[in-house]
């Protein structure tokens, strides 16, 4: 009698063990820049991070019950701070899983590292190019800019009926120069004649010596790469410049920002962007999203938190087709993942990037606000 | 236990790097210091001496060794070069003309295709190591002890407390600044190989004016009065950001404080030996 | 178009020599380049901006709030860094280091609190008229920043060769003790310099920000590196040479970009920088020697 009551108490606190086991927290490692001047990109994205984990935890967990935590990990920025940082997480924390860098110079920097240590890294706002070719274990979800412009051009193309352009980019910048390189390609193969190209750097804040070689070869757009500090000036002084409105400007993704109108005014009006999400897309599940995200934060969310998000719940039906965290078997199940969320459906190539980039809209800025390029609503 | 010690290893190896590399730099801009000389031209020197390196060994696949040897004379052509005119300049203008060249080499590499341009070059090959790089710095301490020591450690003193009266003794005064230049960019420039080998990946926005004050930071923390001085302010200005790691945001106000604490109340810096000679 | 850059060029001139007046004045008379200087540059630029968002005062009474302000703050900066280098006669690097200690300091701190992105003055703060005459397109506020560069230089010349308190601030730059021993009280002459040129760099930030709607804690950095350019090319101390040399090194990147190529703008500046020391460091007006070996 005795003896059945202590296997009994026994197995009940191995059973209470295990289940506790069962419900520890599987934790995953996030690199973003969360302080300094590029934090506008990482902290949305870990916000988003933070309202995924919360719904998924909340409807269950993964594993059959077990939550998603994530250890962040601040790297300002500075590539080197990034390289501790994932040396840190994957050496001592040992997470099975990195999210981020945030930017694409981080990546490079830390993803042959992390793909050596073959530990599977997925960038969610890395879009320059070469950023998959580091190795079989670098993902990004990021919808790069080769996808984005060539559907901004073509729209613009089709529905302005372009002819001549100027291009115009900054070549101080890795992002901003690899969208060039995208235009140039695109321009090409539309056939749209570029009638001169001008260079600037981030940080300058006079573009009229550009815009006025511009305004001179009458093109009927000028196409811009860059951030959207020097977009809104280069709109501001092109207009002031006396160009006309008629004469639209075009930009990659650095345009994307709700500065541009705040900056720029009226001036901005008509300028076109390509974008992999809009915030006011009807779907259902994008709403939802947006509802929570401005609940739970108070403002909206942009396209760094959009990614963000999907990438989350993403790498949780990973682990759960994965059934655990070895990465071997998390790499093969990323690679045949698949999610419809804010963005539209995703899934991976070969080459472990974006598959689908039936998402990306041309938007307009019109009154300040952007929207759907030809809609009139 | 040995795999949870790699693991640590593995974990910090890129700190570890770090100190020996910023060591090496604070090295490369203790010798302009020491002559009296503000120069601004550390980074410039580095990031010459990290592209040449990478270049050879990433674009021509030249072997380690060779990439060394070029990361450490293609500086030293380039301080030749502007050293004649440059030097002629004293203080003010001398650290403004760095800053001006600074400037011009890292305008130079954003534009250069061949070196990835704004894209920088990725993909470097991890080469050298833990024990290279200790060894390297290792081997210019004790060559600077030797030297500062001797002779020419008591001319460059000599000017860096007074010049006029310095080269009124005989000291070849020019000679002395032109070599000191050649031999910091050399180090600055191994320096820039040996840590571009580390990490993978460089970009010329990584060898501009931040860069510049920081490395000149390492030595105003750490003092001049010896080699160590400058290394052990590498050591700390290293691990400050590590180890505080809340501060991540103010890293570069830290950096500036520093700066203005140790030119106000401590011009001798942290470790205020002095150099003991016997000549 | 050579009309419309050589305008283009001749008010981003204007903007440099804005600049470059306060910082040379700050080196001829005090002996200093004081790099702070660019934060002051952003200091006017915000003040000025606080007043017009939450005062809602427009730019004829915002600058020189934004003025004073910064003038202020120069005073205590150069009190709290320079004056002890100064009584210890430390030599000029001691300086140099000193502020670029403090630049860093203060810019990081600025975009801490404000935080890195750009801002613009409310779209009433200025007259926003633009006008075309002769086939070249003028904004107001360029104009303004023409009018206040040619002004202020003038001001500033007027007061530094014709009045008493110019001649004491000579005075105590050629020589500080002989000045003392003349009766010139030499602590509020370095006061009144220091005065003087944050007021003027306050107010340089207001403007240029007002021009090009860029209003960021690091817009003084950008504008560092072509003031040393300016006023090493126009001759160190020189109100003149800094106005002049302004003037043309804004028509000359204009023109490179304009005629030759966008992607040479940057270097120029720096090019004539380097040349000028090389081949004739007092540059166009300066009087410093450099010491030839």
């Amino acid at each position: 009698m005795r003896a059945a009551l202590i296997a009994a108490l026994t197995a009940a606190l191995i059973g209470a063990a295990a289940a506790q086991e069962s419900k520890e927290p599987i934790k995953l490692g996030a690199i973003e820049v969360l302080t300094g001047p590029n934090n506008r990109y990482g902290v949305p994205a870990q916000r988003a991070f933070d309202l995924a984990v919360d719904e998924i935890n909340k409807s269950g967990g993964v594993l059959g019950g077990r939550p998603i935590a994530i250890a962040y990990e601040d790297s300002a920025g500075n590539k080197d701070q990034a390289m501790n940082a994932a040396r840190k997480l994957i050496g001592r924390d040992k997470v099975p899983l990195l999210l981020g860098p945030t930017l694409s110079n981080e990546m490079f920097a830390v993803g042959p590292v992390v793909n050596d240590r073959k530990i599977p890294i997925i960038g969610t706002s890395t879009t320059a190019s070469g950023i998959t070719a580091i190795g079989p274990w670098v993902f990004r979800t990021a919808m790069p800019e080769s996808d984005v412009i060539p559907v901004t051009l073509k729209t613009a193309k089709d529905k302005l009926g372009l002819k001549k352009v100027v291009v115009m980019y900054a070549n101080d910048d890795a992002f901003t120069k690899s969208a060039y390189d995208v235009m140039k390609d695109s321009l090409a193969k539309l056939g749209i004649e570029t009638l001169a190209t001008e260079t600037f750097s981030g940080k300058d804040t006079d573009f009229t010596a550009q815009l006025t070689k511009a305004k001179n070869l009458n093109p009927d757009a000028i196409v811009v790469s860059g951030h959207v500090d020097a977009a809104s000036g280069i709109i501001l002084q092109g207009r002031q410049l006396g160009i006309g409105k008629n004469v639209r400007f075009i930009g990659g993704n650095g345009f994307n920002s709700p500065k541009l109108a705040e900056i720029a005014g009226e001036a901005a009006d008509g300028t076109l962007v390509g974008s992999p999400w809009f915030l006011t897309k009807k779907d259902e599940v994008n709403q939802k999203f947006v509802k929570a995200y401005k609940e739970k934060y108070g403002d909206d969310p942009d396209q760094f938190a959009a990614q963000a998000y999907d990438t989350m719940y993403l790498v949780a039906k990973a682990i759960n087709a994965a059934g655990g965290t070895e990465p071997e078997k998390l790499r093969e199940a990323l690679q045949k993942a698949k999610n419809y969320g804010v963005m539209g459906p995703f899934s991976f190539t070969e080459g472990r990037d974006p598959a689908d980039a039936s998402g990306v809209v041309v938007l307009e800025m019109q009154g300040g606000k952007f929207r759907i390029f030809g809609e009139t609503s | 236990m040995l795999d949870s010690l790699s693991d640590l290893y593995w974990t910090y190896q890129n700190i570890i790097h770090g100190i020996a590399v910023n060591g090496i730099l604070g090295l490369s801009v203790y010798l302009v210091l020491s002559i009296g000389q503000l120069a601004l031209g550390q980074a410039a020197f580095m990031g010459i001496g990290a592209y040449f390196g990478a270049i050879a060994t990433t674009k021509l696949g030249l072997p380690f060794p060779v990439a060394l040897v070029t990361s450490v004379l293609a500086p030293a052509a380039v301080a030749l070069a502007i050293g004649a005119p440059t030097l002629r300049l004293t203080g003010v203008y001398l650290a403004i003309s760095m800053l001006g060249l600074g400037e011009i080499s890292r305008l130079l590499f954003l534009n250069w295709e061949y070196a990835g341009g704004a894209l920088g070059l990725s993909g470097i090959p991890a080469r050298g190591g833990v024990y290279l790089l200790y060894g390297v710095l290792v081997v210019l301490i004790i060559a600077l002890f030797f030297v500062g020591r001797s002779r020419i450690g008591r001319a460059m003193e000599a000017m860096r407390e007074d010049e006029t009266a310095a080269g009124v003794m005989g000291v070849n005064v020019p000679r002395y600044k032109l070599a000191t230049l050649v031999a910091s960019a050399m180090l600055a420039g191994l320096a820039g190989c040996l840590s571009a080998h580390l990490s993978s990946f460089i970009g010329p926005n990584e060898y501009g004016f931040e860069m510049a004050t920081t490395i000149l930071s390492f030595a105003l923390l750490g003092g001049i009065g010896t080699p160590l001085g400058p290394v052990a302010g590498a050591a700390i200005l290293t691990l400050l950001p590590e180890v505080l790691r809340f501060l991540a945001d103010y890293r570069m106000m830290i950096n500036g404080a520093i700066i203005v604490v140790a030119v106000l109340f401590m011009p001798r810096g942290l470790l205020s030996w002095r150099m003991k000679r016997t000549v | 178009m050579l009309q419309q850059q050589l305008v283009n060029g001749f008010v981003l001139g204007a903007t440099y020599a804005l600049f470059a007046l306060g910082f040379t004045m700050m080196f001829g008379v005090l002996g200093v380049i004081n790099l702070t200087y660019g934060v002051y540059f952003a200091l006017g630029a915000f003040a000025a901006l606080w007043a017009s968002k939450s005062i809602g005062l427009s730019v004829w009474l915002a600058l020189p709030v934004g003025a004073i302000f910064t003038g202020c703050i120069a005073i205590v900066i150069d009190t709290l860094l320079l004056t002890r280098l100064r009584r210890a006669k430390a030599p000029e690097l001691s300086s140099l280091m000193v502020t670029i200690g403090a630049t860093l300091f203060l810019y990081t701190g600025l975009s801490v609190v404000y935080g890195t992105e750009i801002r613009r003055f409310p779209l009433d703060f200025a007259p926003s008229a633009a006008f075309e005459i002769f086939g070249v397109r003028v904004v107001a506020t360029q104009a303004l920043i023409v009018v206040a560069a040619l002004l202020m230089a003038a001001a500033l010349i007027w007061i530094v060769r014709g009045t008493k308190v110019g001649l004491a601030v000579r005075g105590v730059a050629e020589n500080p003790d002989a000045a003392a021993l003349m009766g010139v009280n030499g602590g509020l002459v370095t006061h009144l310099v220091s005065f003087m040129s944050g007021a003027i760099g306050g107010a340089a930030g207001v403007l240029i920000g007002l021009n090009f709607n860029a209003i960021q804690p690091f817009m003084g950095e950008n504008m560092m590196l072509r003031g040393f350019a300016v006023i090493i090319i126009g001759g160190l101390g020189d109100l003149r040479g800094a106005l002049i040399a302004g003037f043309l090194l804004g028509i000359i990147e204009v023109l490179t970009a304009g005629y030759f190529a966008s992607a040479a703008k940057d270097l120029v500046a720096f090019a004539l920088l380097v040349i000028t020391l090389w081949v004739r460091p007092v540059g166009l007006f300066g009087r410093a020697a450099a010491k030839r070996a």
